[in-house]
């Protein structure tokens, strides 16, 4: 028998356990309600916020890139496609230690850390779970290296991606623009909207201004992940849709032709070549030109910089992006002015000594052209003529007509960055100088100098407007788009403007240009037997005579030449500019013209292409280009 | 030693009670390691089952022998534990940086599972047969070597939760053997002035992070923060009828760590949501109440020590565990009794519902 201890006085009673019972109990009760109110909070009041963060933590919209329309030239050859390459990717909510992660794998696969570095800032404000990419165009090496370290590399995966490819390489370069990732700037323009970040969209060219039919429709894949990022299953998948291809007006073999012939000649500058009755593009050069696909994989910054300090101005489109004095281009805008003003007639004649005394100044011509009409003034490029016009003319009557040309116009091109030139007028003068117009002032603007200035561009479609008679076409570079059932014609853009210039005009400015081309002018480097081109030269001076002969022989001061063209005379089925920056020689700019225009007859009848000879000497230095110096008052 | 009258004793409600939990248990884990590709749950389902069977054989056995019994030989039973918390520390199986396993081969055993029964059973006897032990030096010197030593090799493991859950074990036992309410004011004060103290020097840096993490969860959204998030965000997306057996989308991709054993009630709040867990927290409210109601029924004071020192103990464990599946308290590697899996962890929680029942089966026994 055990003692009973539970009776023992000294202790207390029995029932004394009812209070810490009771508080025991107690405790456990509201402990337990305290856990329902918990529960019930979660469960039910704020059930909507955690089914909504449950939903997000295991499924994932995943973007599956469109690739972007194909280009394609008039005869249907492509010229811009798409390939598939390999990204290395990162998701970034995936990754432990950033930092770590990136030194390894700027380790394993041999990029600088620092662009790795650049690349996770730029997205730094993506969601988490989106992919990064991190490597563009992986090599398969470099997707092996990352593979086999894939245990110490979480959160990375390969991608494949359609990219930009450009098989012409720096043909068309200017053309066709390039692309990248879009920009934060862009991302606030009306055009770009519902574009994400990250997403590649045109940069410059056609790829800019058709972005938004080229871009195509992103697909996106619904998946179910686990907590490591593994894709478990596929809810829902919607396939990208292709951009709209594009036919372009672009007539390949030429826009080559053009190109290797400013190779061959040894320097830069710029070709636009239009069919005048409708404003077709058929050349778009700019020289030197860069490769877009070095743009496609998102260009790294040292191609970059090298890019933007080429003095060579690579990135820079000599077509539209700059102005330049046109020089005795102008000739022509002031002979239909004069004609269609009634100022003259054909055949008024000028006597010219090698210059002569307007408004109390001598000035210039480069020979005694004796007496002339306004077809030999053309053909010999003679000042005096022109000189003796401005003296009869008002400055406003020049705008006017060169205005209807195109001259100091936006051309209206489809493609981005174009500059618009100048041809002065009295308003202008009013409201640019706040000064009244001198008539002394028309002088020097009757032979392109002084404030006239002009773009490749504007006086391509000058040329086309003149061999048109009058209409001033819009220059277009898209023909066609397949929207997926074959090319359907795009509308033309109408006419900028329209004047009809009178037979005689016609007639007058076209035997004048012929002249220059075809007897003993300027432009006879680019005669052709039989196809009646017709032409004008012209040159830009950088520098004023006496700053010349200070400055001696440097490239960077020598004039550049000009011509215009059309072909054939009397019912013009191209008409175009070549623009040969510091070439010194308006001639040599005419011998690129000829290798354009003839390639062009030739393709038409089914010939031989014409061959260029091989260049004479190789190009060693680059020229160093000063910004564009508008001066001197000097032409030939 | 077993009288046929006795069975007539035996509380089935209880028992029934503690059953159903098992049951919802094993379901809970067949879920969690449940791989839909295989079509078959994990291996962890099995070895719940064998520890049950075990389980219930513990039960059984603690239920058959008199309490009394083995209050008489806690010496024995106290040393047993303190040599296999020893051998623990020099020869454990470790896993996961803590060494809290013996190595059977076919299962690891944890003693320090049964630490709680056996503090329970020594403190019991040790206050029942000396009535002044709170009175005196020497007493209270015993009452902290009991809770004390074994505390302390399970703090070296290390395992702060479960040397923890001892406290209120030691708390329930020393307020029914008359602890006066001044000590208890003492003790609360001391605790007050200990904590900065602890905090410096006795949590380890993962420890400290896991209680900032707590009060802050924003602060560390990959770590500490993450199971925590993830624990709310499963039990919430349950919403009031649940998303269904195996429908978890949180636990079925794995985005709670451990589910099927620290976080199972989260499981099971998300697959059967609000209205299972009121009725799971109703059974396990049940079962405590009921518990408790033999430390009132009981023949003697041992009984009533006993009891209220497991139950408590119980409770404790019970209700720091759920606040914690629902992100309510900092993570700590707690199971939930009953219902987690984890063969020592059920067999040693049977085994203290066997000495539960013992007492009050035996209430009318001399």
């Amino acid at each position: 028998m055990r003692p009973d201890l539970d009776t023992d006085p000294g202790l207390p009673a029995r029932d004394s356990m009812t209070i810490p019972l009771a508080l025991m109990r107690t405790t456990v009760v509201l402990a337990f309600a305290g856990l329902g109110v918990g529960f019930w909070l979660f469960q039910v009041a704020q059930h909507e916020k955690f089914a909504e963060l449950a939903e997000n933590n295991h499924q994932r919209t995943i973007a599956l890139s469109a690739p972007r329309g194909a280009m394609f030239d008039r005869d249907g050859r492509r010229l811009v496609e798409n390939r598939y390459s390999l990204n290395i990717s990162l998701v970034r909510e995936q990754v432990e230690d950033l930092d770590a992660t990136v030194e390894t794998l700027s380790d394993v696969a041999g990029v600088p850390l620092a662009a790795l570095e650049a690349v996770i800032e730029r997205h730094r404000r993506d969601p988490p779970y989106r992919p990064t990419v991190l490597i563009r165009d992986a090599s398969l090496a470099q997707v092996a290296a990352v593979a086999a370290h894939g245990i110490e590399l979480p959160g990375l995966f390969v991608q494949q991606l359609p990219t930009r490819h450009y098989p012409t390489n720096e043909v068309g370069a200017h053309l066709f623009g390039y692309v990248g990732e879009v920009s934060d700037a862009q991302l606030a323009s009306a055009a770009f909207e519902n574009v994400r970040s990250g997403t590649v969209v045109g940069k410059s060219g056609i790829e800019q201004t058709y972005n938004r039919l080229l871009m195509g429709t992103d697909g996106a894949r619904q998946v179910v992940v686990d907590s490591l990022g593994r894709e478990i299953e596929t809810l829902g998948e919607e396939a990208p849709l292709e951009g709209r291809q594009l036919q372009l007006t672009l007539d390949y073999d030429l826009q080559e032709a053009a190109e290797a012939a400013f190779k061959v000649a040894g320097f830069d500058g710029a070709a636009v070549v239009l069919e005048p009755d409708t404003g077709e593009v058929l050349v778009f050069a700019s020289v030197p030109a860069f490769d877009p696909n070095e743009f496609a994989m998102g260009i790294d910054g040292e191609t970059w910089g090298a890019l933007n300090s080429d003095a060579r101005l690579p990135l820079n489109n000599r077509a539209l992006q700059n102005r330049y004095p046109p020089g005795s281009i102008f000739k022509i805008a002031m002979a239909v002015a004069a004609l269609e003003e009634g100022i003259v007639d054909p055949d008024h004649k000028v006597v010219c000594n090698g210059g002569g005394f307007f408004y109390g100044s001598f000035r210039q011509c480069l020979t005694s052209h004796g007496t002339l009409d306004m077809r030999e003034a053309l053909e010999r490029s003679c000042n005096t003529y022109f000189y003796s016009l401005g003296e009869q003319m008002e400055i406003d009557q020049i705008h006017h007509w060169a205005t209807a040309l195109g001259l100091g116009e936006l051309s209206g091109i489809d493609l981005p960055f174009e500059v618009q030139g100048l041809v002065p007028s009295t308003a202008w003068k009013r409201e640019a100088r706040g000064e009244p117009w001198y008539p002394g002032e028309t002088i020097s603007v009757a032979i392109g100098q002084g404030q006239v200035t002009v773009t490749p561009l504007s006086l391509a479609v000058m040329m086309a407007t003149v061999a048109n008679g009058g209409t001033r076409v819009t220059p277009h570079l898209l023909k066609a788009v397949n929207e997926g059932n074959g090319f359907v014609p795009v509308p033309r853009p109408v006419p900028r403007s329209e004047v009809e210039l009178s037979p005689e005009t016609m007639s007058a400015v076209t035997d004048g240009l012929w002249y220059v081309v075809n007897r003993n002018g300027t432009g006879r480097r680019s005669r052709l037997e039989g196809r009646d081109v017709i032409g004008k030269t012209g040159t830009a001076q950088v520098i004023s005579l006496q700053g010349r002969e200070a400055a001696g022989d440097e490239k960077r001061f020598r004039d550049h030449g000009w011509f215009v063209f059309a072909a054939p005379a009397h019912a013009p089925e191209i008409a175009g500019v070549v623009f040969g920056e510091h070439n010194d020689q308006s001639g040599l700019s005419a011998e690129i013209a000829k290798h354009i225009i003839e390639t062009y007859f030739a393709k038409k009848d089914g010939l031989l292409r014409p061959v260029l000879p091989l260049p004479s000497t190789p190009q060693l230095v680059p020229p160093v280009v000063p910004p564009v110096v508008v001066a001197a008052n000097h032409t030939h | 030693m077993l009288e046929r009258r006795l069975y007539r004793h035996i509380d089935w409600l209880l028992l029934g009670a503690v059953v159903m939990l098992c049951a919802i248990g094993v379901t809970m884990i067949y879920s969690t390691t449940y791989d839909p590709t295989a079509g078959v749950a994990g291996p962890q389902v099995r070895t719940q089952l064998g520890a049950l069977v075990l389980g219930f054989i513990a039960f059984a056995v603690l239920l058959v022998v008199d309490y009394r019994w083995l209050s008489d030989s806690w010496v024995t039973i106290f040393g047993g534990l303190l040599a296999m918390l020893a051998y623990v520390l020099l020869f454990g199986v470790v896993d996961g940086g803590a060494q809290r396993w013996i190595g059977l081969g076919f299962f690891n055993l944890q003693p320090s599972e049964f630490a709680r029964i056996v503090v329970a059973l020594g403190l019991a006897t040790v206050l029942y047969h000396r009535r002044w032990a709170l009175q005196t030096p020497v007493g209270w010197l015993m009452v902290v070597g009991i809770v004390g030593a074994p505390a302390l090799l399970i703090y070296q493991q290390p395992d702060l939760g479960t040397a923890v859950t001892l406290l209120p074990v030691a708390f329930a036992i020393l307020l029914f053997a008359g602890l006066r309410l001044r000590y208890v004011a003492i003790l609360v004060a001391l605790a007050i002035l200990i904590t900065p103290v602890a905090w410096t020097y006795g949590l380890q840096d993962y420890q400290r992070q896991r209680i900032t993490s707590f009060l802050d969860p924003e602060l560390d959204p990959e770590g500490a923060g993450w199971q925590q998030r993830q624990a709310r965000i499963t039990v919430g997306s349950g919403g009031p009828l649940g998303k269904g057996f195996l429908q978890g989308t949180q636990s079925q991709y794995k985005f709670l760590p451990v589910a099927h054993n620290d976080f199972i009630f989260s499981v099971f709040a998300e697959e059967q949501g609000f209205l299972g867990v009121v009725f799971a927290l109703g059974l396990y409210l049940f079962v405590i109440l009921r518990g408790l109601d033999a430390a009132r029924l009981a023949k003697d004071r041992l009984g009533t020590y006993l009891v209220v020192g497991i139950m408590f103990g119980f409770a404790f464990q019970v209700i720091y565990n759920i606040a914690m599946s629902a992100g309510l308290a900092p993570v700590k590697g707690l199971t939930l009794p009953l219902m987690s899996a984890g063969g020592t962890s059920v067999i040693a929680t049977l085994a203290a519902f066997g000495l539960v029942l013992n007492v009050r089966m035996r209430r009318f026994t001399n």
